[in-house]
């Protein structure tokens, strides 16, 4: 008997070579668009972090020093959507059966989660600077905020873009794996704006419905409406089961970075104005009343990530299928011998990659797999990609 | 004051809630508030005048005024039927009643000022039906009524008892003294007699009236519709009441001398209090009603009302407002003002919660979710499952079931306990510090409070991994647990970083630390946190115990923390392997699965986030208290750094196999500890009878006590699918996979999908390369 499942993995040579090693990490680094911006902006950030620092020793300024740490505190957010994007492109092994894919859901999801510490910290010192304010040496600040603010822009720049290409990116692979796609029309195209800006958050929530209903009955194609390419909420829209695990869009880890970079670039923002206030006409308040309110900015566009990153950790159902599942029930309980369907549980492997287990009660005459078949058309037609139906048949 | 039976007869029996659309509304609106805030300078004016002028010619200059006008506008004499004279009795009745309210409203403004007295006096009749309903009938309308209700009573009792008017007080030393009439004077004597001062009684005179006002409402409306409209009815009451009061103004002007010099400087007021309070008010109110529903038109009207007057409470005695007055009022007035206090406040925002609640529709049977419209295009709606469950809960109720899941449970428990005890030492140390002054105190007050957080989140995170799966969660909450325990451990992640910074940054250049203080209160905070130690260790060994039934040597009370830490990580991994191990048999394993299954509370990431939480306190008060030691004895300035800089290695090290294994589980890993199951149960799954062969395995731990898997299995097609779907449901449950989902294919399933599939040959090509996958497997089964 011929072993059943190959594994490469056993007759690999573990041989340790960090060069290699090193060469492959930067090869598949360099291999997709998106870990690719991510790369060069976290070496342009952390060679401003380190000409601050040289900067700082040099000149002895412990305003600069500290700001230095700060990138490179910063710098840690790029690094795990780094490691993040680099990951979720691993291949799945047995133990990882569904492969890395959600280390970039896990990426977001810390980044937000450090966003919202920052925030509070930020919020704190702000309020206890409100109270007392210190006195601030703004002469120095200026031209390292206004740096700052600069390398940002180019970050949020190359986001954008980033945005842009990946989405472009994403057609051409990915049907590798599945049995069913590629056969339906391709519409994916929430690449552009939306991950990029905040308008981001607002298509996976409340763009949801009100996006669904009205454009309800189009072939859903997302292009048009530029954020909203997540308009399947109605049955037959064919759009979104396209790319596969592995070369996935990873929008929750751009989402999680780009927020980062706003946060920095508004903070930058934030000390240009206090300092120009407190230059011109000597607000001492405007500085903590700056940092108070861009705490707040960051932490209320950091919801919307974290709610949608905890929901899909969680398991949760996808949100943009909350109203196309019922009818799908509906639709596989109107099949002819489908006595009733029990445990469906639908959740989100990574971005518009889903998957559902379903159970099928059916009478014990009827044909199975014309009912297995036509349930996974259904579901197909909704988005859903993998889909197990177990089928049982009822004792008569 | 005003009148507007009209609100209720002519809403009141609209039927549902027809939702208009709200740009249709929004001049509405603006108009209900306009003539609130009028009306609250109205009601801030009178107040004004009613120090000189006296309170019976005030009320009879404003029905009067009200009443020409009102006849202006509305001719009850000219329109309308002819009032019989038993109607007219029963006018008269009703006008003597709304006198005597008038008078007791306008009585209670001069004795609690006129913010107070919009406060408590003008509750629209839909908010105190709503209350009293609340108070004294069962059939409230639920636990958001009765929590308006409550609003209500403590807002009352806000400004009965927390409401320092310091200069009321001054006002209260004399109720016997001069006073203008018998009536108030009886009044004072019979407030005074009640034991309260003038101010607080004219509280409770102004919700008395305002019973009575509502009561009056209620039981005129038929009168109204008698008369002919209730605007005929507010014209011919003002006329009424303007010749009731005739008598005794002339009987009061003729028997004390008046205060006022010259009448015809507060024309202007008068005309202006007559226009906002009386005419605009009424008639705004009355076509808003008649637009909006009654509650909403309440909701909007009292909240701008009370806005409104706490504005210009705060406002009128400003110079600026003080100055425009005079030039419209007799200049020789004393201005003794209702300061604004904290608790009438307090009280506003809670009168306004209260009213928004009261006013606000009950929802019953509103709600349902849109299912899909009928043949005949009607639509349908749902009225179960999550509709029902959105009603709102009761407060006190919900908190008295949350605290019975906490206590069901050993380990919420034992959280719980904890999280009182430290917040109680927190809450002591804030008081302490707040007392003596000591701001090191009240700082580490605010980081106990900080890492009360942490708990609050293992806490919340234990209560809702019990909740049932829902429609959206469907495979249950349980992953909040290790959500909540990645998160504590990132948590502490980034405290050990700052520590780390923050000790380098020491280490070269340590500060002067004054440790008078120090000991002490690290010494409470070590002992607190001990216990926490213990009590969360001993749930960890005692859970262990009641996992694992053969002896497992697992007794490390008497080791240091950290290794705590990692025993407690060891001891699932070695526990599990060796179970594997030595159980191969389909028994052993299965009971493996089911003990890990309620054994869960051992030690999930939850636990293990909140113990390493305490943990990292106890080693932080530790390095505290060794390096306060070490300055003081020796003056070592660097153990601190060193001190700190050891233990942010420690967290940072014990903390990271927890976030290890918890983002093993949020990235899907096949649970370690199951791998061998597995493995095995899979060779099994191939040695079936029938079965060509499987796809995709996926195998995940949900929760705590939830494996969930899928599989796919190629079968030939003379099988009965059933029994297979059965003996390998059977096998993958005894290797611990309880939430399972086995799709069986034979290969017309591919022929079926792809006809079905526009994109043909991709799919085509797909079930050609499975057909000759499977032809080989095939093979290889009959080689």
């Amino acid at each position: 008997m011929l072993p059943l499942s190959i594994k490469d993995d056993e007759y690999k040579p573990t041989k340790f070579n960090l060069v290699v090693k090193l060469s492959g990490w930067f090869r598949s680094i360099l291999a997709d668009k998106t870990s690719r911006n991510l790369f060069f902006f976290l070496c342009l950030n952390l060679s401003f972090a380190f000409v601050e620092l040289t900067y700082g020793i040099w000149s002895n300024s412990l305003g600069l020093i500290s700001d230095s740490f700060h990138m490179f505190f910063d710098c840690t957010a790029l690094l795990a959507g780094l490691a993040a994007s680099v990951i979720s492109r691993w291949r799945s092994n047995d133990s990882f059966s569904y492969g890395y894919v959600r280390a970039e859901v896990l990426a977001g999801f810390v980044n937000g989660l450090f966003l919202i510490f920052t925030a509070f910290f930020i919020f704190s010192e702000g309020v206890e600077r409100a109270l007392e304010p210190p006195d601030v040496h703004h002469d120095r600040l200026l031209p390292v905020s206004v740096a700052g603010l600069l390398v940002n822009l180019v970050g949020i720049f190359v986001f954008q873009h980033g945005g842009h290409g990946h989405s472009h990116g994403d057609e051409g692979h990915g049907h590798s794996h599945s049995l069913f796609n590629g056969s339906l029309n391709h519409g994916h195209s929430h690449g552009g704006g939306h991950q990029d800006k905040h308008g981001g958050h607002g298509h996976s929530h409340g763009g949801h419905d009100g996006h669904g209903h009205s454009h309800g009955g189009h072939d859903g194609h997302g292009h048009s409406h530029g954020g909203h390419g997540h308009s399947h909420d109605e049955p037959d829209c064919h759009n979104e089961l396209q790319h596969t695990p592995g070369k996935g869009s990873s929008k929750q880890i751009l989402q999680g970075v780009l927020l980062h970079i706003i946060a920095d670039t508004l903070g930058s923002v934030g000390v240009i104005i206090s300092a120009l206030l407190m230059q011109k006409y000597d607000l001492m308040i405007a500085d903590p009343i700056c940092s108070m309110l861009i705490a707040l900015l960051i932490g209320v566009s950091v919801v919307p990530l974290l709610k949608e990153s905890i929901g899909i950790l969680m398991q949760r159902t996808p949100p943009s299928l909350d109203h196309a599942l019922p009818e799908c029930y509906q639709r596989v309980q109107q099949l002819q011998g489908v006595y009733n369907l029990q445990e469906p549980h639908f959740w989100t492997l990574c971005t518009d990659v889903y998957i559902g287990t379903l159970k099928l009660l059916v009478a014990p005459d009827a044909d199975a797999r014309w009912i297995l078949s036509q349930t996974h058309g259904i579901f197909t037609q909704a988005g859903v990609r993998q889909l197990y139906v177990q089928i049982e048949t009822a004792a008569m | 004051m005003e009148d507007k039976y009209s609100s209720n007869v002519l809403s009141g029996s609209k039927l549902g809630m027809v939702e208009v659309p709200d740009s249709r509304l929004t001049r509405y609106i603006v108009l209900l508030i306009i003539s609130k805030v009028l009306k609250a300078l109205g009601i801030f004016e009178s107040y004004d005048i009613l120090k000189v002028v006296h309170i019976v010619q005030f009320i009879f200059i404003l029905k009067l005024g009200s009443a020409v006008i009102l006849l202006f506008f509305q001719k009850p004499f000219s329109s309308g039927k002819v009032i019989s004279k038993r109607q007219w009795i029963k006018l008269l009745k009703h006008a003597i009643f709304s006198c005597v309210i008038s008078l007791l409203g306008f009585f209670g403004l001069t004795l609690c000022g006129p913010l107070r007295t919009l406060l408590l006096f003008e509750h629209s009749d839909v908010v105190v039906i709503a209350l009293l309903g609340v108070l004294f009938t069962n059939s409230g309308g639920g636990p958001a009524k009765t929590r308006g209700a409550a609003f209500f009573i403590i807002a009352v009792i806000c400004l009965l008892l927390f409401d320092n008017d310091d200069l009321m007080a001054k006002m209260a030393e004399h109720p016997e003294g001069h006073h203008d009439s018998a009536l108030t004077h009886f009044l004072h004597t019979a407030i005074s007699f009640l034991g309260v001062a003038d101010h607080k009684g004219g509280v409770v005179l102004l919700v008395a009236s305002l019973c009575l006002k509502v009561a009056f409402h209620t039981a005129s409306r038929k009168l109204s519709v008698e008369i002919g409209g209730a605007k005929r009815l507010y014209a011919l009451d003002n006329l009424v009441s303007a010749m009731v009061l005739l008598p005794w103004v002339i009987v009061l002007s003729a028997t004390t001398e008046s205060k006022v010099e010259s009448w015809s400087s507060l024309i202007l007021p008068f005309a202006m209090i007559i226009f906002s309070v009386i005419i605009l008010e009424f008639y705004v109110e009355a076509i808003c009603s008649a637009k909006m529903e009654t509650p909403r038109c309440a909701r909007y009207g009292a909240i701008a009302l009370f806005l409104s007057a706490l504005l210009l409470a705060n406002f009128w005695t400003h110079p600026l407002t003080d100055q425009l007055r005079s030039m419209s009022k007799p200049p020789q007035q004393v201005s003794t003002e209702h300061v604004l206090s904290g608790g009438v406040l307090v009280s506003a925002v809670f009168f306004i919660m209260s009213s928004s609640i009261l006013a606000s529709p009950s929802k019953k049977g509103q709600k349902g979710t849109l299912v899909g419209y009928s043949p005949e295009g009607t639509p349908l709606y749902n009225f179960m499952g999550d509709a029902l469950q959105h009603t709102s809960q009761s407060l006190p109720r919900f908190i008295k079931d949350s605290l019975k899941q906490i206590l069901e449970e050993y380990d919420s428990r034992q959280i719980f306990y904890f999280l009182c005890l430290n917040l109680a030492f927190t809450f002591v140390e804030l008081f302490y510090g707040v007392w003596t002054n000591s701001l090191g105190l009240i700082s580490d007050g605010f980081h106990m409070l900080f890492d009360c957080s942490a708990l609050v989140l293992g806490l919340f995170a234990a209560l809702m991994t019990r909740w049932k799966a829902t429609r959206i969660f469907s495979y249950g909450y349980g992953r909040v647990e290790i959500l909540s325990g990645f998160i504590n451990g990132l948590f502490l992640m980034v405290i050990a970083f700052f520590v780390f910074m923050e000790s380098v940054t020491r280490l070269l250049d340590p500060p002067n630390i004054n440790t008078d203080m120090l000991t002490p209160v690290s010494v409470g905070g070590l002992l607190v946190n001990l216990v926490g130690i213990c009590a969360f260790s001993h749930a960890h060994s005692h859970g262990g115990k009641s996992c694992s039934s053969h002896d497992h040597g697992h007794s490390h009370h008497g080791h240091s923390h950290s290794e705590h830490g990692h025993g407690g990580h060891g001891h699932s991994h070695g526990g599990h392997g060796g179970h594997g191990s030595h159980g191969h048999g389909s028994h052993g394993s299965h009971g493996h699965g089911h003990s890990h299954g309620s054994g869960g509370g051992g030690m999930n990431a939850n636990m293990r986030g909140v113990f390493l939480h305490v943990l990292a306190d106890t080693l932080g008060s530790v390095g505290v208290i060794i390096s306060t030691i070490l300055i003081r004895q020796f003056g070592w300035l660097i153990a601190d750094p060193i001190c700190s800089l050891f233990i942010a290695v420690l967290i940072f090290l014990s903390v990271i196999p927890l976030l290890k294994d918890a983002c093993e589980v949020l990235l899907l890993r096949t649970p370690p500890e199951n791998e061998k199951d597995l493995n095995s149960a899979l060779e099994k799954i191939e040695k079936i009878e029938g079965v060509l062969s499987y796809r995709d395995p996926h195998f995940w731990r949900h929760s705590a006590n939830v494996i969930a898997g899928t599989i796919h299995l190629q079968i030939m097609s003379d099988v009965v699918e059933q029994r297979i779907v059965q003996q390998v449901t059977a096998i993958l449950k005894d290797a611990g996979v309880n939430n399972l989902s086995v799709q069986v294919e034979k290969e017309a399933y591919f022929q079926h999908m792809s006809g079905l599939s526009t994109g043909f040959h991709e799919v085509l090509a797909m079930t050609q390369q499975m057909e000759s996958m499977k032809y080989l497997n095939d093979g290889t089964r009959i080689l």
